[in-house]
């Protein structure tokens, strides 16, 4: 192979890269935002006894893990509009499909922590007179949470590296400027090479610290 | 103990209990505790000694029978829709501690201590820390009041669990074999903490398999078989020389001693 490697045709070009890599951490941000509070919500929701609201509840979240990230993000960018009459710009688009996926997939996590509290935990709560709804706040929730944080940390970024399928719906993120900028360069080995760097090098870190919560929870545990 | 000296402190009358429509545990107990008491129930696992505990505390339903507490009743069942009705204010005077701790993982010691008493009772955060302090000194652990639970030995974290029943002036406590998921080594520890407690005349209803340590607190010893009373009686005949065939059984599997 005697390809010359120009990386200065994408280091002359950080400008865009930057911007894209802006829309793709907000895109992110919002993502997780309604991801950490609807994600809750929904999990309550699921833990109903009401199976009026467990069911419409439960069937969400398996659209959500049964289907492709891409093919819901389609759907939602040109099914939406045509079906239900509204037109939002392509950045809320992107944010409404990341952040509906990353609810189902945090509602999962939020329920197995809620439901993983040990009995005998609670059996203790009993025991010392606290009542139904002291025993959520102080030994379910805040034990439930600390064991979620983990699994949230893992999802949110998994949606950070989904976010670049937001590019093929015209959202100027990452992915999109990358796209843009090989094409005018005609250097896609070296741009797509600093994109992939540049997701790895946001990604690595936060992995790094999950690795080190599970770590460190195994040892609280035992 | 105010309690005029002939009211039993409990009375368990023709206790039934069963998990789902197969498994009968517990077949028409009948227990009689008087006031100042330290019953310990001893038998085959099975037996209906852990469940008889939990229903003590109100965490199990029963199927019929009644449980009153200093004279006032405090668990009766409703036999037409099976509901099980608890009395909670009864409920509040008793203490129990389990066999795996149960401390709250995200609190440290302390916090523990507190939770209860500030919640459920109103307490003042300074004086229930102060009684707090007190206890945890008084159990060798005031060196650990700021330490979580993970960072205690198995010993001491069931000391905690002790201290933390106390800090709501039960007047019975309920043990659930507290040492059967120590290392040996550990045992020695609860147990003195225990027997310290006995010597303020707590009342206590204790399940144990540690036939030295039954033996050393017992002012009366239970023997608890296929979800009834085998034989109940003084820690000498009951453990020494068993009247009831089933017992004596027992007794030399558990001493390993065969005549």
């Amino acid at each position: 192979m005697n390809y010359s490697f120009d990386f200065a045709s994408v280091t002359n070009n950080l400008g865009p890269l930057v911007k894209g890599l802006v829309v793709t951490l907000q895109l992110t941000a919002a993502a997780n935002l309604m991801g950490l509070t609807l994600g809750f919500v929904l999990a309550l929701l699921i833990m109903s006894r009401c199976s009026v609201i467990r069911l419409p509840a439960m069937l969400f979240v398996e659209f959500f893990r049964c289907t492709p990230a891409i093919v819901q993000i389609v759907w939602f960018f040109y099914c939406v509009p045509m079906l239900f009459n509204v037109f939002l710009g392509s950045m809320t688009m992107g944010i409404l499909a990341l952040g509906f996926n990353l609810t189902a997939f945090n509602a999962e996590a939020y329920r197995a922590a809620i439901q993983n509290v040990p009995r005998e935990q609670l059996d203790a709560g009993i025991a010392l007179g606290l009542n139904p709804f002291q025993r959520v706040l102080y030994i379910i929730l805040p034990t439930a949470f600390r064991a979620s944080i983990p699994v949230l940390l893992t999802n949110g970024i998994v949606i950070f590296q989904q976010s670049a399928l937001v590019a093929i719906v015209a959202v100027q993120d990452l992915m999109y400027q990358g796209k843009t900028l090989a094409t005018e360069t005609y250097r896609p080995i070296e741009t797509f090479t600093i994109i992939a760097l540049v997701y790895f090098a946001v990604s690595f870190p936060v992995t790094q610290i999950v690795g080190y919560l599970e770590r460190r929870r195994q040892l609280l545990m035992s | 103990m105010t309690l005029p000296m002939m009211t039993p402190l409990v009375k368990v009358d023709g206790l039934h209990k069963s998990y789902g429509p197969l498994i009968p545990v517990l077949k028409g107990l009948d227990i009689e505790m008087k006031p100042g008491e330290r019953l310990v129930v001893i038998g085959p696992r099975g037996g209906g000694k852990s469940t008889l505990l939990r229903v003590m505390m109100g965490l199990e339903k029963i199927d019929s029978g009644s449980i009153t507490f200093g004279g006032k009743p405090y668990i009766s069942s409703d036999g037409y829709d099976r509901k099980t009705l608890i009395d909670n204010n009864v409920r509040r005077s008793i203490g129990m501690v389990f066999q795996h701790y149960t401390l709250f993982p995200h609190l440290n010691v302390l916090q523990n201590l507190i939770l209860a008493p500030c919640k459920v009772r109103g307490d003042k955060k300074a004086d229930a820390t102060e009684r707090a302090r007190a206890l945890l000194k008084r159990f060798g652990l005031d060196a650990k009041a700021n330490a979580y639970p993970a960072q205690l030995s198995g010993g001491q974290k069931q000391r905690v669990a002790i201290a933390r029943a106390l800090m709501l002036d039960p007047k019975l406590m309920l043990f659930d074999e507290v040492t059967s998921a120590l290392d040996p080594e550990l045992v020695g520890e609860v147990e003195q903490v225990i027997l310290q407690l006995a010597k303020q005349d707590m009342p206590m209803m204790i399940v144990t398999h540690d036939m030295w340590f039954a033996k050393n607190i017992a002012s009366r010893v239970i023997f608890c078989a296929g979800g009834v009373v085998v034989e109940d009686g003084p820690p000498e005949q009951v453990l020494g020389s068993p009247k009831e065939e089933r017992t004596k059984d027992f007794i030399d599997r558990v001493f390993h001693i065969r005549q």
